[in-house]
């Protein structure tokens, strides 16, 4: 599926890791320390490092990665907890997952990045719907109609899509969307759902694929 | 500490103003007397001059008649026109006389006349009695005049000396110890002030030193007082992050064995185990979760307890942030089957002066415990509550309720943290618990 650049200093966890990620159909190149990093990054889709590295740590290779390539996704994996370890990762890595982790957790995590940052030529199916990712090409595979959405509502599903199963906010998802401060309320995230929902569900008085959660905000789920 | 040299101390200083002062009036004294007294200048005083020429005058007279006594006392009335001049002769009478006073007997008799030389002793008027030709069987001529009349003994004429010059002294005095000590005291408000500036880091500045007196010496003791507390700021803070790092690193030590245990449980699950052997690596799994939290709690509780633990309060929304927290576990809850009741409606004041992730903290912990001892209630309740005097988040559920016995024990460190933190953001709470349920209420009470 995806090509990961893996770079851990910790034997048994490093081989734990990189079996079971190509197990999920991940292309893993695992590394020992951050030295010939550079030769791998033009190649791969995502980068899971180690805090705890021998030589340079993995804060700043990880500043290095992303002021050369802004669009390469970041997850930092980390035994350290502390809040300023955290703060620090997350100043410029896309994801920080702490040790002991789950590998079903690294997965999603991995999942939910490739998705943010478009990397997955992935064909999701949502229910009555087919979505090619890369072109936001939605159709409904029931009836074979494509779905055409407007400006709005394509980033609203976009958005959706990006940070698939998880649950939004409204004002998470009027900032992302809109990228200015929800005012308490505001109507216009409501009113775009409404539509959007007529476009894609197939009884929008009982959505699917837009789940609303009562007293939260929305969720469209894989 | 280095002395501080004597032609510099203030005390020299002040003992210098002293002796100027003692040497000054020392000068006054003998300048008075030099001006006022006239020393060098110096004439017999009109008194002691008169003494003499009566006495010469009455001793020339060889064989004194009243003739001659006469024409003494002519020429002295001359010159003393006011004078009082009179002879008493050997027999005791008054035989020759001007200006005389009416109570001058015609008659003298040895008592009387011992009775006048006492009482005119060096006294007013000034009197002086000589005997003619120097021989007593003439009798005796007296002078006497009203010392007013005379010359004073002194001359006036340097006087403005005593009523300007001796003042002016004092003045000059006082003046220069007003200013001695008008200087000692602005370089201590000086100081103090100084002393009260802070820099950024919260100690003191180092002060200028400028003199090398007391005051001087006491701002060098005060700056190598500043470069210790600075010293000692400096070990302290890398004492702080050895610590720090001490934690972060026995965290990262204590996971990374976890780490492993679960990798291997892992792996040992997906191999075909019997029914006794999955739930063994069941136990595993679970036990490796609970580690790690409480790894995290404890690591948190210490540093927490040390005020170690970064705060950085900022008003935030709580109603929006409080959504976000349950936004983030309700997967977990779902996963629970649990029904998830969130009703976040506005509040008086939603913009609590709190740090972002202790919020996130607390209701983790709060959460967290919910999945933990209330998964038999199978509801968690997330609201927000408006009372007269306070805002509050309240969190529900129906478990048994605390002193119910949970099968996970530990809960203790995690409230232990949230009951910290909430204090340290000055907010409060309260837990009610009961057989039915708990509820949980993190109250902010209203500013006025």
């Amino acid at each position: 599926m995806a090509r990961v650049l893996y770079i851990e200093d910790e034997q048994e966890i490093g081989r734990w890791v990189t079996m079971n990620l190509t197990e999920r159909g991940h292309h893993v190149t695992w590394l020992q320390s951050g030295e010939e990093i550079e030769e791998h990054l033009a190649h791969c889709d995502l980068v899971i490092l180690d805090v705890m590295l021998p030589g340079l740590d993995g804060f700043s290779i990880g500043k290095r990665i992303k002021k050369e390539q802004p669009d390469l996704p970041i997850l930092m994996l980390s035994a350290r907890t502390a809040i300023e370890d955290k703060v620090e990762g997350l100043s410029f890595a896309d994801d920080y997952l702490t040790k002991p982790f789950h590998p079903d957790e690294l997965a999603a995590r991995v999942e939910v990045l490739l998705r943010r940052f478009n990397k997955n030529d992935e064909i999701l199916k949502l229910k009555h719907l087919t979505i090619h990712t890369k072109d936001m090409r939605i159709v409904n595979h029931e009836t074979g109609e494509e779905i055409l959405l407007t400006g709005k509502q394509y980033q609203i599903f976009q958005y959706f899509l990006r940070h698939l199963n998880q649950i939004l906010t409204k004002e998470q998802l009027y900032e992302g969307v809109w990228g200015e401060p929800y005012i308490e309320g505001d109507k216009t995230l409501m009113v775009h759902i409404r539509y959007l929902r007529e476009k894609l569900e197939k009884d929008p008085k009982n959505p699917e694929i837009i789940e609303t959660i009562r007293g939260i905000g929305y969720r469209v789920r894989k | 500490m280095k002395s501080v040299k004597r032609l510099r101390s203030l005390t020299a200083k002040y003992m210098a103003i002293i002796l100027t002062a003692l040497f000054l009036i020392y000068l006054l004294i003998i300048g008075t007397s030099l001006l006022v007294f006239n020393v060098y200048d110096h004439k017999d005083p009109e008194t002691l001059q008169i003494e003499k020429a009566w006495h010469q005058d009455a001793r020339s007279l060889k064989n004194p008649g009243s003739e001659d006594i006469n024409r003494m006392f002519e020429k002295w009335q001359n010159r003393y026109p006011k004078a009082r001049l009179f002879w008493v002769d050997s027999n005791g009478r008054l035989a020759a006389g001007r200006n005389l006073a009416a109570n001058i007997p015609k008659h003298w008799n040895a008592a009387y006349t011992a009775n006048f030389i006492k009482a005119r002793y060096d006294n007013d008027p000034f009197t002086v009695i000589a005997f003619p030709n120097n021989d007593a069987s003439y009798g005796f001529v007296v002078f006497e005049i009203e010392r007013k009349l005379l010359q004073p003994a002194f001359t006036e004429a340097n006087a403005d000396f005593m009523y300007f010059i001796v003042p002016g002294g004092i003045v000059l005095f006082v003046t220069v110890s007003y200013l001695f000590f008008l200087g000692i005291r602005k370089r201590l408000l000086y100081l103090q002030q100084a002393m009260e500036i802070r820099d950024v880091d919260g100690l003191p500045v180092a002060i200028t030193v400028r003199k090398q007196d007391e005051i001087g010496q006491l701002e060098m003791a005060f700056n190598q007082m500043v470069d210790e507390l600075r010293e000692s700021r400096k070990r302290e803070e890398a004492e702080e992050q050895l610590r720090k790092e001490l934690i972060a690193n026995l965290s990262h030590d204590l996971r990374t064995p976890l780490t492993k245990i679960r990798a291997h449980a892992y792996t040992l699950e997906k191999e075909a185990l019997t029914p006794v052997a999955r739930q063994a690596v069941n136990m595993i799994e679970q036990s490796v979760s609970k580690m790690d939290r409480l790894i995290e709690n404890l690591i948190s509780y210490t540093l927490l307890n040390a005020k170690k633990l970064k705060y950085e309060p900022t008003p935030t929304d709580v109603v929006r942030l409080a959504r976000s927290f349950i936004a983030a576990w309700y997967p977990a809850f779902e996963k629970e089957g649990f029904f998830i009741d969130v009703q976040l409606d506005d509040l008086e004041q939603k913009h609590w002066n709190v740090d972002p992730l202790w919020m996130e903290r607390i209701f983790d912990n709060l959460f967290q415990n919910v999945i933990r001892h209330a998964k038999d209630g199978k509801y968690i309740g997330l609201k927000t509550k408006k009372t007269d005097s306070y805002d509050a988040l309240v969190v529900l559920d129906r478990g048994k309720g605390f002193r119910h016995k949970s099968s996970e024990k530990g809960a203790g460190i995690g409230l232990a943290i949230v009951d910290l933190m909430v204090k340290k953001m000055e907010l409060d709470w309260k837990i009610e618990s009961s057989e039915t349920g708990t509820i949980i209420t993190i109250i902010h009470y209203r500013s006025c």
